[in-house]
């Protein structure tokens, strides 16, 4: 399931229909500022913070996670991670490449994300697919292990708190 | 909801995370240092004696983003 598949093709699984296309397009630009190979469920995750209108975005807020602290934890993670190896983050000059020009497909975490959150929309609702933002978080929430879980861990948010937070009735909107 | 895996933080979780922050890290740093490395002239043999790899690998691996990188590739072929 996705495999291969452009992120752009993925937009017509999201509400609402009007924006879902600005918001896959962000998870790439996500990606691409991380340098990264693959979309991952941290880019997803970060795209959805920086959506002030979504309801995904007011529930990190309340947990004390704006785009900017999650931005900070998640670097903190990366920094902490390599340090366990005893190895320090590279300066971004020294990695430098150029980008080959294609176009970016989800890495594990992001497709696992995708389809927990696409069981979560089911939920007394129609067979077509349609994630609503908090749907999504909620799908990236369910990964116990990995970068998003280890980056929520060392901000100090609860994890488990906030995935309850998302399944509580609201008034889902946009992603 | 009751927590009954492992910590995302401290103990294999640590050492799994490194793993693959390191891989992700080498990547890069490859792409970059072969990239530095055409521009200043060295040739593929060269550049895969230097990674311990074919020179076919390299080739493989970077070529099309060192074309697209306008870096003159003619008479590199030793």
């Amino acid at each position: 399931m996705f495999k291969f598949l452009a992120i752009e093709r993925l937009a017509p699984l999201f509400l609402p229909r009007e924006t879902a296309l600005l918001v896959v397009r962000q998870f790439v630009v996500q990606a691409k500022q991380d340098a990264a190979k693959y979309v991952e469920a941290e880019h997803m995750l970060l795209t959805l913070a920086a959506n002030d209108e979504s309801d995904a975005c007011i529930l990190l807020r309340e947990s004390g996670l704006t785009y900017r602290e999650l931005a900070s934890a998640l670097h903190e993670e990366r920094r902490r991670t390599l340090a366990f190896a005893g190895v320090e983050p590279l300066d971004e000059k020294q990695t430098a490449a150029t980008e080959l020009d294609r176009q970016l497909t989800l890495g594990t975490s992001a497709k696992v994300a995708i389809k927990r959150a696409l069981i979560a929309s089911r939920g007394g609702r129609s067979r077509r697919p349609c994630i609503q933002s908090t749907e999504l978080l909620f799908g990236i929430l369910q990964a116990e292990l990995g970068t998003v879980p280890r980056t929520l861990a060392i901000a100090g948010v609860d994890r488990a708190a906030l995935i309850v937070r998302t399944t509580n009735p609201m008034s889902k909107t946009t992603c | 909801m009751t927590q009954t895996g492992p910590s995302p933080l401290g103990g294999p979780a640590d050492g799994l995370a490194a793993s693959s922050a390191l891989r992700a890290m080498a990547d890069r740093l490859e792409d970059a240092e072969v990239e530095r490395a055409m521009r200043e002239g060295w040739t593929w043999s060269q550049v895969a004696e230097a990674l311990g790899v074919t020179r076919q690998a390299v080739h493989k691996k970077h070529l099309r983003r060192l074309l697209m990188a306008r870096i003159d590739l003619r008479r590199r072929d030793v």
